[in-house]
């Protein structure tokens, strides 16, 4: 009894292990990935041109609008293409007026604050 | 060929006047039970309408007549007007008829406007409604341009555009007609804007007269801007006047200077939070008085002015009365501008009251700490004591009765470059920005109270809380029953006199609308848009609202038969 117990007990702490693992290798890949100085000129542009609809720090309902903290962090293309050409008759577009770059710094903030 | 003729015959004989509204007709709209002519049910923005049929008795039998679909996902504040049992109401995206005893849809003209709008628009995709008159149906668009539409069918009569809307111009105000010229406003004071009112008449569409809030160069006022800062200087226009016709003066709410951070321009900076009295047929400003002098926190103050006959001190007295944002409530001699009360309706710690003889507030450490780029907990917070929620004025109890809003702004000023097109605010929107209200348990507090005020005091004779703030109008009836909404959809009636709530109903989305009533065949109609997506919803953060979706539709209701 002892012994089954022991054993289920080990495979439970192993699972665990493994899922935080991951979890921790999830986000200090996030970590890596994210230039703070970038994160910081996308939250200065995020502040000025986007936060009247999607919310003071990115914080919002998302009844109004789309919530950014949802937005996959493996859909960089999609960001990009909403951002510069607009979306569904509602996101305005930002191509004229934002570079490509500017609109990389707005993705590192937005992933920064992802939910995910 | 006969057939032909005798309905060429018919239609000569249908009366001119059943789409056309005349200058009388609206002067009379605030007792005209059987039409809603005006924005604010009358040229006194009063929202009262005498109709007795609902009341604290009957109301708990008031239940839904008909539901129409706006096919639209915005914020639904549109006030609908009705006339001759036809109600004339507006989105963003279209201006529609429809037949106020089925709910069916006459006619729909749709608004286009460019995708790059959206990225002006500070504070909703929305639209507050239209005005009628002659037999057509004026609005604002997003884009800044103002239209004439024909009553009967909905096309195009004219079209102007006011400006460019690049730079940070949009229009979401219902016009005013007075005197023949119809009045619009504009938004735009959070991007660096120098905002104006336009005249422009009424058949042609030609553009009479502008005046500019922000004096320019010679100007009196000119020298409350130091150097170039007028030029920035907002003062947006976005909520539609009141009108007196027998003193022939249109009463217009002026906004926030910009940018918030006041300290880069010190001085009065006329006229932001200001109300102007106006010639409608010029445009000249007859007198002005300002609430906020050099605002730190955006007190904007172009919400509804309503005029009301009351008695000051025993003495019938034609008033102009404002429940301001910066958390005081006025009474004006609206003949000559004259302060006669200005009393705290809400907390307030910017300032201590107002000087009754210079009418100017008196400043407290919090107001002067602000200026100087302090950092400071502020109440009303920058959505003021009330935001653009219109109040009710009931004559007949002499109470005002006002959406109220229960929180602070943690408020710093930081220095801000001007770049076109950009907010232009320069201040810090850090994570503790709002102050949400504590009870007395260190619980959280109420977010909004509808409050039943006395104009000439500030106080609430009753008080009736809420979770979430009500960003909906308010109705008052002779009935005795007041209406307004809330955010997570329902439509609520309460007692005037007690407070108590005495009927509500669910509907499909949060409610930001400005309900209305008429009365159509023997029977008292009350109609409100549902439709969430507006200014709380924008900013606040508050994830309660997730479960409220959105969706905009119009709902009437009537007593069952």
């Amino acid at each position: 009894m002892v012994f089954r117990r022991g054993l289920a007990a080990a495979a439970l702490a192993a699972a665990l292990e493994f899922a935080l693992s991951t979890a921790a290798a999830r986000a200090a890949e996030k970590a890596a990935a994210l230039d703070p100085a970038q994160v910081e000129r996308g939250r200065r542009i995020y502040a000025e041109r986007c936060s009247h609809c999607h919310g003071l720090n990115m914080v919002t309902a998302g009844n109004a609008t789309y919530d950014l903290r949802e937005f996959p962090q493996d859909q960089a293309e999609r960001f990009f293409e909403s951002v510069t050409n607009g979306k569904n008759n509602r996101m305005p577009p930002w191509g004229d007026v934002l570079s490509q770059d500017e609109i990389g710094d707005i993705w590192a903030y937005v992933r920064s604050r992802s939910k995910s | 060929m006969k057939r032909l003729l005798l309905a060429a015959a018919m239609t000569a004989f249908l009366p001119v006047g059943a789409f056309a509204q005349s200058a009388e007709d609206l002067a009379k709209g605030s007792t005209d039970t059987h039409n809603v002519l005006n924005y604010g049910m009358g040229y006194n923005l009063q929202r009262y309408s005498p109709l007795k049929q609902i009341d604290k008795e009957s109301v708990k039998h008031l239940e839904p007549v008909w539901n129409y679909s706006y096919d639209d996902n915005r914020s639904e504040e549109s006030q609908p007007l009705v006339y001759n049992g036809v109600i004339y109401v507006t989105t963003n995206a279209a201006t529609m008829a429809v037949d106020a005893k089925t709910g069916r849809q006459i006619w729909k003209t749709k608004v286009e406007y460019p995708p790059e709008v959206p990225r002006i628009v500070c504070c909703g995709i929305i639209n507050r409604g239209a005005a009628l008159y002659d037999g057509k149906v004026y609005r604002t668009t997003l884009d800044a341009n103002v239209l004439a539409l024909d009553a009967k069918t909905g096309k195009e009569v004219w079209k102007q555009n006011a400006i460019n809307f690049k730079d940070g111009y949009a229009m979401t105000v219902a016009p005013l007609i007075a005197d023949g010229v119809v009045i619009t406003g504009i938004s735009g004071a959070e991007y660096g804007t120098r905002l104006f009112i336009d005249g422009w008449d009424a058949q042609s569409g030609k553009h009479l007269w502008r005046t500019y809030t922000i004096p320019g160069e010679g100007e009196p006022g000119h020298d409350t801007w130091p150097g170039d800062t007028w030029k920035f200087g907002g003062g947006s226009t976005w909520i539609t006047g009141s009108f007196d016709p027998e003193l022939h003066t249109v009463y217009w709410g002026i906004g926030n200077p910009g940018p918030f951070n006041s300290g880069i321009r010190k001085g009065d900076n006329l006229y932001t939070d200001c109300v102007l009295a106006l010639d409608p047929k010029t445009g000249k400003i007859k007198w002005h008085y300002q609430f906020t002098p050099n605002d730190p926190f955006d007190y904007d103050s172009v919400a509804e002015m309503v005029l009301a006959d009351i008695k000051v001190n025993g003495k019938p007295t034609k008033v102009v009365m404002d429940a301001n944002r910066n958390g005081f409530f006025y009474v004006i001699d609206r003949t000559n501008g004259k302060l006669l009360a200005g009393n705290a309706y809400v907390k307030v710690n910017w300032a201590d009251g107002i000087d009754m003889k210079t009418g100017r507030p008196k400043f407290t450490d919090v107001y002067r700490k602000a200026v100087a780029g302090e950092k400071v907990q502020v109440w009303p917070s920058i959505w003021g004591g009330k935001n653009w929620e219109p109040i009710a004025f009931d004559p007949t109890r002499g109470r005002a009765f006002v959406n109220t809003l229960n929180m602070g702004t943690n408020y710093k000023a930081v220095p801000q470059e001007f770049k076109v097109g950009e907010l232009y605010l320069g201040v810090d929107f850090g994570a503790d920005f709002w102050e949400w209200p504590k009870g007395a348990d260190g619980k959280p507090g109420p977010r909004g109270i509808l409050k039943s005020i006395d104009p000439m005091t500030g106080k609430a004779k009753w008080e009736a809380p809420s979770d979430l703030p009500r960003f909906s109008g308010v109705l008052a009836t002779g009935g005795g029953v007041v209406f307004t909404g809330r955010l997570d959809g329902e439509f609520e009636a309460f007692d005037s006199d007690t407070g108590k709530r005495l009927w509500h109903f669910q509907t499909g989305s949060g409610i930001e609308g400005q309900p209305v009533t008429w009365e159509e065949g023997g029977v008292q109609y009350v109609a409100v848009s549902s439709g969430i997506g507006g200014v709380y919803s924008l900013y606040s953060g508050d994830e309660r609202l997730k479960s409220v979706p959105a969706g905009g539709s119009l709902w009437v209701f009537a007593l069952r038969k």
